[in-house]
This record gives C-alpha cells, sequence and structure tokens, in this order.
C-alpha cells in the first residue's frame, strides 16, 4: 500500500470511529456536570447517579424493561433455536415457505407489528400493560435467535450426530451432549441479540404499553420531551458501561466454546 | 457363538424417492472376517454400510447383526461402531474425552474408562496426546483417533466408510496395513467401503464388487482379479483389455474367438457356446510383446508407443483391426523400436478370462 493511501484510510477510518463514538463520549462526560443545562461544563458531580436512584418513574421504567428483556430472550431463545433444528433437520411439506416466514419479521418495520398489535387487542378488548408488549417482543426477536442459530448450525456436521448415536447416544443425550455445545455460540449470540433489541424497542413497545408500565425508552422518550435531563445522560452511562462489559464477557465464551 | 455369520443382509432394498441406491442386496459376513465393499461412487455401498450401522433403515428387507433382527433398530441400540470418512470426531472434547464417549454412554465405571481408553490409544500409538483437542492434531493422527474411539467398545463389527480418503498416498499405504494387522490381532469383523481397488485387494480377506445398488462379485482378493465373471468387474479391477468377441470354433480344449477379424484362443468351458458373443479380458502384465513370432504368439500389430511408468513399461499396440491393447513389460527389451514397426503379442491361453456382459 502505498503511504498516502494509507494516510487517507488512516484519516477516514478515524473519522468514522468519531462519528461513532463521540455523541456517547459527550453523552458520558455531561452526566458528571454540575450544570442542570446539558450544554455548559459547569463542574464534576456525582448528584445525577444520587436523583437517578432515588427517580422511582425511572428505576421502574427499567425494571419494566428488563423484566420484558429477560422473559422476551428467554422465549425468543428457546423457540427460536427450536424452529432452526427443524429447519435444520427436517424435511417437511411447506419447509421453504415456513422458513420465509421467518424472515419477514426481520425486514417489515416495526410500527407495522406495533399498529397490528394494537387493532388486535382493540379487538380483543385486552387492557394495556406489560403483559401486553411481551407477543410483539418476541415476534421481532424470534426471528432474529432462529437467523443466528441457523447460521451457526450450516457449519455443523451432520456426522458428528450420527457419530454420537453410533456410540450409543440416544437423541435426547446426542443433543445436549453433541449439538447444543456446538451450537452454543450461535444460541448465545442470538440470545444477546434479542436482549439488546427488546431492551431498547420504543416503537412496538409504546404502541402497546399501559399507563404506568412505561419502559426505559418509552420514559426516556416522555421525559425528553421537556429537554434533556442530566439523569438520562447518567443512565445512558450506565448501560453503555454494563453493555460493554456484557459484549466483552460473551465475545470471551464464544472464542473459548469455539 | 453358533453361527459363522456375524452380519446377514437379507434381500434388502433402500430408496430415496423415486432412485433405488441398492436393490435387492443378500450379502453373508462372516464371524472375524474382513470384508471390503467395492465400487464407484453411487453404487450403493455407503448406504449399505449405512443400513448395517442403522442410519439408513432399509425399504425391504432384514438386516441381522449377530443373530438378531435389527432393521427397525436405532443405531445407538447396536453393537457395531463406525470410522467415519470425516472421521467426525467431537471438536469441542479433547482425544480422551472423545475416546470415552461410547463408554461414558454405556455408564462404565471411572476406572475401566480410563484404562480402556489408554489401551485404545496405545493400539493406535497415540498415548501421548490425549489432551489435545481434535483441531491440534494432523489428518493421519485424527484417523487413528476415530478408529480408537470406535475400537474401544469393544464392538462385534467395526464399519468403516472410506476412512483413509482424505489422507495422502504414502500414510494411506502404512495405515492400509496397520489396519489389517490390528484386524488381526482384534479379531472383529471388518466391513470397509472402499472405492480404491487397490486397497480392497490389499486389505480383505473377500471383496464384494458393487455396481448400481447390485453386487456383482463376491470373492477372494485373487479370484476378483484373475477371474472376473463380469465385464463390469474386470474393468473396474485393475487395468486390463477387453475384447468384444464371437465363439467362433471349438478345438479340443480350446474355444476360439473372433475379435471382429482376429482370433484368439481361450480356454474352453461349458457354458460357451457357438456364434455366441462375449467378452474377453487379458491383463496387461499376462501379456508379452516380441519383434518376433513365437510359437505362442497369439496376435500380430503394430507397435505405436512406449510409457515408461517406474517399475513397468507401457506398450501400446494397434491391432489391425484398428483396436488398441496395452501390455506391461518389466524389462523393456524393445530397443530401438519406432513407431509403425510389427510385433507380436502373446499370452497364456489360460490367463485369458471370458465373461458374458
Amino acid at each position: 500500500m502505498r503511504p498516502k493511501t494509507k494516510k487517507i484510510l488512516f484519516v477516514f477510518t478515524t473519522l468514522v470511529f468519531m462519528f461513532f463514538y463521540i455523541p456517547i463520549i459527550i453523552l458520558m462526560a455531561f452526566s458528571f456536570n454540575d450544570s442542570k443545562v446539558g450544554t455548559v461544563w459547569t463542574g464534576f458531580t456525582f448528584k445525577w447517579y444520587g436523583s437517578l436512584f432515588s427517580n422511582e418513574a425511572i428505576i421502574n421504567s427499567v425494571t419494566n424493561s428488563l423484566i420484558i428483556a429477560v422473559v422476551t430472550t428467554l422465549i425468543a431463545t428457546v423457540f427460536g433455536t427450536l424452529a432452526a433444528l427443524a429447519i435444520h433437520r427436517y424435511n417437511f411439506p411447506g419447509k421453504q415457505a415456513i422458513n420465509f416466514l421467518f424472515y419477514i419479521p426481520v425486514v417489515i418495520p416495526d410500527i407495522i407489528v406495533a399498529v397490528a398489535l394494537l387493532a388486535l387487542y382493540g379487538w380483543l378488548d385486552v387492557t394495556l400493560g406489560i403483559a401486553t408488549v411481551f407477543p410483539g417482543h418476541v415476534a421481532i426477536t424470534i426471528s432474529y435467535v432462529m437467523l443466528v442459530v441457523i447460521a451457526r448450525m450450516a457449519g455443523l456436521d451432520a456426522s458428528l450426530e450420527e457419530a454420537a448415536k453410533d456410540l450409543g447416544a440416544n437423541e435426547w443425550q446426542t443433543f445436549w451432549k453433541i449439538t447444543f455445545p456446538l451450537i452454543f455460540p450461535g444460541v448465545l449470540a442470538g440470545a444477546l441479540l434479542a436482549f439488546t433489541i427488546s431492551l431498547d424497542e420504543f416503537v412496538i413497545s409504546y404502541f402497546t404499553t399501559g399507563p404506568g408500565s412505561d419502559t426505559l425508552p418509552v420514559l426516556v422518550y416522555s421525559m425528553v420531551r421537556l429537554g434533556v435531563s442530566p439523569e438520562i445522560n447518567a443512565l445512558s452511562t450506565i448501560m453503555v458501561l454494563l453493555i460493554v462489559i456484557m459484549v466483552f464477557a460473551t465475545g470471551r465464551k464464544m472464542s473459548v466454546s469455539k | 457363538m453358533t453361527s459363522e455369520y456375524m452380519v446377514q443382509l437379507k434381500n434388502i432394498t433402500k430408496k430415496f424417492g423415486k432412485d433405488t441406491a441398492v436393490n435387492e442386496l443378500n450379502l453373508d459376513v462372516k464371524v472375524g472376517e474382513f470384508l471390503t465393499l467395492l465400487g464407484p461412487s453411487g453404487c450403493g455401498k455407503t448406504t449399505t454400510l449405512r443400513m448395517i450401522a442403522g442410519f439408513e433403515k432399509p425399504t425391504e428387507g432384514e438386516v441381522w447383526i449377530d443373530e438378531k433382527q435389527v432393521a427397525k433398530i436405532e443405531p445407538y441400540k447396536r453393537e457395531v461402531n463406525t470410522v467415519f470418512q470425516s472421521y467426525s470426531l467431537f471438536p469441542h472434547m479433547n482425544v480422551f474425552e472423545n475416546i470415552a464417549f461410547g463408554l461414558k454412554m454405556k455408564k462404565t465405571g471411572k476406572d475401566e474408562v480410563e484404562e480402556r481408553v489408554r489401551n485404545a490409544l496405545k493400539l493406535v500409538q497415540l498415548e501421548d496426546y490425549v489432551n489435545r483437542k481434535p483441531k491440534q492434531l494432523s489428518g493421519g493422527q485424527q484417523q487413528r483417533i476415530a478408529i480408537a474411539r470406535a475400537i474401544v467398545n469393544n464392538p462385534k463389527v467395526l464399519l468403516l466408510d472410506e476412512p483413509l480418503g482424505a489422507l495422502d498416498l504414502k500414510l494411506r499405504k502404512q495405515m492400509q496395513l496397520e489396519l489389517k494387522h490390528l484386524q488381526q490381532s482384534l479379531g472383529i469383523t471388518f466391513i470397509y467401503v472402499t472405492h480404491d481397488q487397490e486397497e480392497a485387494l490389499t486389505m480383505s480377506d473377500r471383496i464384494v464388487v458393487m455396481n448400481e445398488g447390485k453386487i456383482e462379485q463376491v470373492g477372494l482378493p485373487h479370484e476378483i482379479y484373475e477371474k472376473p465373471v463380469s465385464k463390469f468387474v474386470a474393468d473396474f479391477i485393475g487395468e486390463t483389455n477387453i475384447f468384444e468377441c464371437v465363439v467362433s470354433e471349438f478345438k479340443g480344449d480350446y474355444a476360439y474367438l473372433d475379435i471382429k477379424g482376429v482370433t484368439v484362443v481361450t480356454p474352453k468351458n461349458d457354458t460357451l457356446q457357438l456364434d455366441e458373443s462375449v467378452y474377453m479380458s487379458i491383463r496387461p502384465e499376462k501379456a508379452k510383446v516380441t519383434l518376433t513370432k513365437t510359437q505362442d504368439t497369439l496376435l500380430s500389430g503394430t507397435f505405436k508407443e512406449k510409457i515408461y511408468v517406474g517399475s513397468i513399461t507401457k506398450i501400446i499396440i494397434e491391432l489391425p483391426n484398428g483396436r488398441e491393447m496395452v501390455v506391461n513389460e518389466v524389462e523393456d527389451d524393445l530397443i530401438g523400436i519406432k513407431s509403425g514397426n510389427e510385433v507380436y503379442v502373446s499370452w497364456q491361453p489360460e490367463d485369458s478370462v471370458v465373461f458374458k456382459g
């Protein structure tokens, strides 16, 4: 590579990363800003973190979001993995159509899922609340899990399962001792994807949640309409740190099990 | 053991949709023998092996292993083990865990597992590799581990599906002999699938030549090579010259065959009839080329070319009817011969083989 090309590439890459991370870094920095108005730096403080934890609405919405994300992840991971197993292993009539139907939720705009669910709940006369958020979240995340797990299975040598059965393992033992450990990185990646999608999902949550059961993105949206509060900055900082830790941990786990 | 047969296939057929992979096949495998299923790809040999292992259920027919009908029994309940073409070692387990897998499934005690795994590793000469992952082993080592993983269970039958296919030639030759010796020392019945006829001849007690889902011939290696019963077998096993001919005359103990204007002689047998169309095969190494006519000369032709391949020289001769014939000579006596020179070909009539179709 010519020195000039190298230089241009370096500058370009730096700019891309700045574009990614500068807004987040600024947001994190301002979470320690003493001023209530987000734009001027007046001094260092931890007080927003303190008031964050005493803000009941925020704590409540974080709890809601975590409950929804965890339950959604569990359901989507189990059923997404089972669907992937079925599509990968068996041939049945309509397999292509079913496989295709699993891809649709990935590309369909969330707003359509949201409006459709809202219409359904209205028709069924269901009272909106935290329980009505799950179906939408599960519906969009299950496809992601399935896609990731199927990709992992495509690289799996079918004769490994035959070898296990040949050595005396029944279907159940074969799954838990051979198939599952080998597809586990895919299942974990799918679960992580489902968790993050559910956690920051806004549109479906906004439409399908009821009064008093706001998720975090819904609450943040209603709060920032009155201007960005430093408490939100503090909360975002905590979330970014948690997510970075999570990604590192799973990244390590995946490279170990490979 | 009351029966002399370890595996018996009775009239088995396997269809995949409209395709028939194995067609009404019958086969008896003796206790302790090394039997090879040999044939080109798509001949049904692997499907046959998979039906013995239990990975495929026959569409029709019976599979007997050690006097039990197992056609509908799941693979994990059969007392057979398989060595796969792709080795199929479990990538997330080390060598010890791989080999111990079968024993653990049978709930074998910890000390016994330890001892039997060590012994199996000793047999394949890889004692120092217990803690390696399959990825850290060479192809040949992985193959040995795959063999150890199968034999550690003391199977009644060991099934081997082209286990040496991925190894280089030299290692393959070495492993052929090792496998043969292993089979002899363990006394386990081996059923071996290959498309490599040389491998089959080297290792087997008996060879089953398959083509299009059917058995063409079953026999000892030398029978398969020396006395093929069909054009397919003669053609598939080794190199040969096959001529289409018509039985033209019987004289004494010999039959005269007409190969489009050229007459050759072969020992008479009871099934040959006058004016019948048959095939005659003569192996290149059984024939001899001379520059002068001798009393054994059967054919004359013109010399086309010599190909030196190391241990032998291949001589290609064009016969008067336009057909080519290959003769292998260990020593090249045809010094200074030029293309177009007249040469004479001879062989012992007893070395030729005649079959119908």
